[in-house]
């Protein structure tokens, strides 16, 4: 680059840094965010590979047995965290399985409805579920499904059925977490694929009538592909996760009748690392959850580059 | 251009965070200086120092018991959340305490709370942070000792002994016994004093002596009668409960089944247990390791299946009051668990709340009716010596103020007014001289029972005097009636069995895990008693091998290799 060249554009940065500084300002917040509760933790992954105390310096503490991978040998000799890596996928992949189309599935549907007061009122009580925490959720689900006190199982007892064991047994605990997870989500994982909805351009619609589409062939043909982008980005974050998720959902909804399918590693993490004092062990695990989850986002971007798709970088 | 501009910003933030992680390594550094004394060889190398510092400063920092300059010390304190308790840092004990403290030894008193029921998470973060109590109090020995491990706590070895003139009251109380409970045998090292037992009872069974009279039965005096009575209980549903027989529970536990039925577990134990098999297995309180312990849960599960407990308990974790609900809406017949566990909290106990919700005669009364082998009662007692574990954590710099703190609410006196308040307020004195505890308000309210998340060192009726406890103790529970808390009293007590204390030092194997074993025997039992009954044995034997190759078998293996090198083949204490 010449000089003359840089300092043109370093004048031009001037001017829009003047134009635009305030979207920057605002955007330091999230940045600061982001640095103080994501970056400088990540100093302390090195306790994964440490013989670590709370007290004094992680710099000056020895490394561990192994080359420091001790915890990490430990971690897969581990019973439980072997149940809590193979619970992680089952759960992970079946809610993706299922939770994942809900939403398209939904956004589909509304989509296809007419009547705007009624289209706006569904969509507002899809989106309800999503700020109720899980410890309420699973309070209703107690009150709905206990095996005794359930209201669903007062119910089919009263019709002379027999309690189905919703939450008290491995299989039907797997179908009500997945099914409340469904439910909790659904509606507020449509509004992304709604706004891509609309940017479709009408046109098409108006010229596949013309040519004598009818519904499906127009969902199919027109809107599915429109949104293709936004599903494969969503669908590419979600296997980001696969080895993931979040921890209050599964703290939730665990009891001991059901531990050995709904332990999963956050949760696991949780009772050996925090209650049982193990820090390095949890470390590694939490370290190796995280490598893979980001080579299973790598490996998702690349395949859907090699598809054509955009991915996310 | 705006792809520059991204680049920059992203490029500051990175060298932001640089300097931010550079500054949080000085920080670390810094305070890595401060407590070099802590890992846990440099531990053992600053203690001497500071005994030196003692010995040389000694008991020549007090006069007369007070410091010359006011010191001020942290105190941990429960916080039980209740429902209209009084603030526990800020109630009448807590100021007297505080006055106390500072007129006999000038030393000014915080008070620090921490969630009863989340206290080792608790108090690990504390302690994570370095900002833990001075005085720390816990019921997880494990916890103590990881932490003692990591260099941060305070060995108390020669402390003890060196101020043993200025603390006398705390020798008096809590003996060699407790003061050395948890000496290590090879090393010496007290990282913790152990608070004392006042009240030995522990678990009775309670039933529902309305509905005895209701279906003209007596009380069960065996184990086979309690069946039957679970059975006429669930059979006459509609006669006890009407409109809502559908909500009979004759028998109810909670997930905690080696807790809430450890009367039965405890009748099927070998009455002939020698000390050394219950130490091997004592790791678990719940005794699930105990051989006989899986026929007393095939009972409960051919209860369970034969529809006599409860269905959902389960699905309720600690502190859930579904359960307590349930049995003061009146619809259990029978349960298990602490020995005055329906006299509690005066007019929200369990009783009071049945004399409310379903009658006058509507109440709970304790039972005996599981025998051993031997025709016994036998049920565990509580040891009177090692309750509560006293820990200093290496962030005190008061160690001397701390301990008299030990010493003020061991004095006779003060636990006699932290357990029994003000006369007129929260008690009365009886003809018999008898202390009657009373139902109190706002800041006179007791969050505890007896006050003992205060009385740190005392846990049970005391009043300072042995005499007048035992006078007292069926007057403890405002709005009960005497007589029953008096019979419960009686009958925990019966047949009871002395928990005995081996010290053979740490236990390796132990370290870390106790929190994922004792939730993997809670899976235990839990999944046994809700099995079919055809699965029952395949169900308790995969659940076992779990729980044993977790880490059980880990500890049995050590107990067993340290017992045999302390007593050789020996089956019983010397």
């Amino acid at each position: 680059m010449s000089k003359p060249v840089k300092a043109q554009s370093n004048q031009k940065f001037g001017v829009y840094m003047k134009k635009y500084w305030q979207l920057y300002a605002m955007l330091a917040l999230p940045l600061l965010y982001l640095l103080i509760f994501k970056y400088i933790p990540m100093v302390y992954v090195q306790i994964a590979f440490k013989k670590y105390s709370l007290m004094g310096s992680i710099w000056t503490q020895p490394l561990a047995k192994n080359h420091g991978f001790e915890y990490f040998i430990k971690a897969f000799q581990n019973n439980d965290f072997r149940y809590a890596l193979k619970n992680t996928l089952t759960l992970n992949l079946l809610d993706l399985i299922f939770g994942f189309p809900a939403p398209i599935i939904f956004a589909l549907i509304l989509n296809e409805l007419c009547f705007t007061r009624y289209k706006k009122v569904v969509q507002t009580i899809a989106y309800m579920p999503h700020f109720l925490s899980w410890v309420i959720i699973y309070s209703l689900a107690l009150q709905l499904l206990a095996p005794n006190a359930g209201l669903v199982n007062m119910v089919i007892q009263n019709l002379g059925g027999e309690a189905i064991p919703f939450l008290n047994d491995e299989a039907h605990w797997v179908g009500s977490y997945i099914g409340f997870g469904i439910w909790q989500n659904f509606g507020w994982g449509s509004i992304v694929y709604l706004a891509a909805i609309a940017g479709i351009n009408p046109e098409l619609y108006e010229a596949a009538s013309v040519d004598g589409a009818g519904r499906f062939r127009k969902i199919w043909h027109i809107t599915l592909p429109g949104i293709k982008p936004t599903i494969v980005v969503l669908l590419i974050m979600s296997l980001g996760n696969i080895l993931g998720g979040g921890f209050d959902r599964p703290f939730a909804f665990q009891n001991n009748l059901v531990m050995r399918v709904a332990d999963v590693i956050a949760t696991f993490v949780y009772r050996v690392g925090i209650k049982g004092l193990q820090f390095s062990l949890t470390t590694a695990v939490g370290l190796f959850q995280s490598v893979v989850g980001v080579f299973f986002l790598l490996m998702a971007n690349w395949i859907s580059r090699k598809l054509g798709e955009r991915g996310i970088w | 251009m705006k792809k520059k501009v991204l680049s920059m910003l992203l490029a500051s933030a990175m060298a932001l965070s640089i300097v931010a992680c550079g500054q949080s390594d000085g920080g670390a550094a810094t305070t890595s200086t401060e407590t070099t004394g802590t890992d846990a060889t440099a531990t053992e190398q600053a203690q001497p120092e500071a005994t030196a510092e003692a010995e040389s400063a000694g008991s020549s920092e007090l006069t007369d018991g007070k410091f010359a300059d006011t010191r001020s010390i942290t105190v941990e304190i429960y916080d039980r959340g209740n429902d209209g308790g009084s603030d526990p840092e800020n109630n009448m004990y807590t100021e007297y305490i505080k006055k106390g403290m500072l007129e006999e030894h000038n030393v000014e008193v915080t008070f620090k709370k921490v969630p009863r029921w989340t206290e080792t998470e608790d108090i690990n973060n504390l302690l994570a942070a370095q900002e833990a109590p001075d005085i720390c109090v816990t019921y997880s020995y494990p916890t103590v000792l990881t932490y003692a491990d990591m260099g941060g706590v305070i060995d108390l070895k020669d402390m003890i002994e060196d101020y043993k003139a200025d603390t006398p009251n705390l020798w008096a109380w809590l003996e060699d016994t407790n003061m050395l409970w948890d000496k290590d045998p090879k090393t010496g090292s007290v990282w913790a004093i152990e608070g004392r037992r006042a009240e030995q009872q522990r678990i009775v069974t309670f039933v529902r002596q309305d509905w005895l009279d209701a279906l003209n039965m007596k009380a069960p005096t065996t184990t086979q009668e309690f069946e039957d009575m679970l059975v006429a209980f669930r059979d006459n549903a509609d006669t006890l409960l009407g409109k809502d027989a559908s909500k009979m529970v004759p028998f109810s536990t909670s997930y905690d089944i080696g807790w809430r039925a450890n009367n039965i577990i405890t009748s099927f134990m070998d009455p002939k247990i020698t000390d050394k098999e219950y130490y091997i297995n004592g790791f678990d309180d719940r005794m699930v390791t105990e051989p006989q312990t899986k026929e007393a849960v095939r009972l409960l599960n051919k209860w369970y299946n034969d529809g006599l407990m409860w269905k959902d308990f389960a699905l309720y974790g600690s502190g859930d009051t579904t359960e307590d609900d349930m049995i003061k809406a009146g619809y259990v017949g029978a349960f298990q668990h602490n020995w005055d566990y329906v006299f509690r909290n005066g007019e929200d106990s369990i009783n009071a709340n049945l004399k409310r919700n379903v009658g006058e005669d509507a109440k709970f009364v304790a039972v005996d009716c599981f025998k051993n082998a031997d025709g016994k009662y036998a049920k565990w007692l509580y040891s009177t010596a090692g309750d509560r574990k006293i820990f200093f954590p290496t962030t005190n710099d008061e160690p001397l103020a701390s301990l008299l703190y030990l010493d003020f609410i061991s004095k006779p006196e003060t636990i006699k007014y932290l357990q029994a308040g003000d006369e007129g307020v929260t008690h009365e004195v009886l003809e018999s001289g008898a202390i009657q505890i009373k139902a109190a308000e706002g800041d006179a309210i007791q969050n505890s029972g007896k006050n003992i998340d205060y009385t740190i060192t005392c846990n049970g009726t005391y009043f300072g005097d042995w005499d007048l406890a035992n006078l007292s103790i069926a007057y403890g529970y405002a709005e009960a009636d005497p007589e029953l808390v008096d019979a419960a009293n009686k009958i925990s007590l019966a047949d009871g069995l002395e928990p005995i204390n081996v010290n053979v030092g740490v236990i390796e194997a132990e370290a870390g895990v106790g929190d994922t074993l004792s939730s993997k025997r809670d899976q235990i039992y839990d999944n046994a008693v809700v099995a079919a009954a055809a699965d029952f044995d395949s169900v308790w034997d995969s659940y076992m091998s779990d729980y044993l190759s977790s880490g059980g078998q880990a500890i049995i293996d050590e107990r067993t290799a340290k017992w045999a090198e302390y007593f050789g083949d020996a089956d019983m204490l010397p």
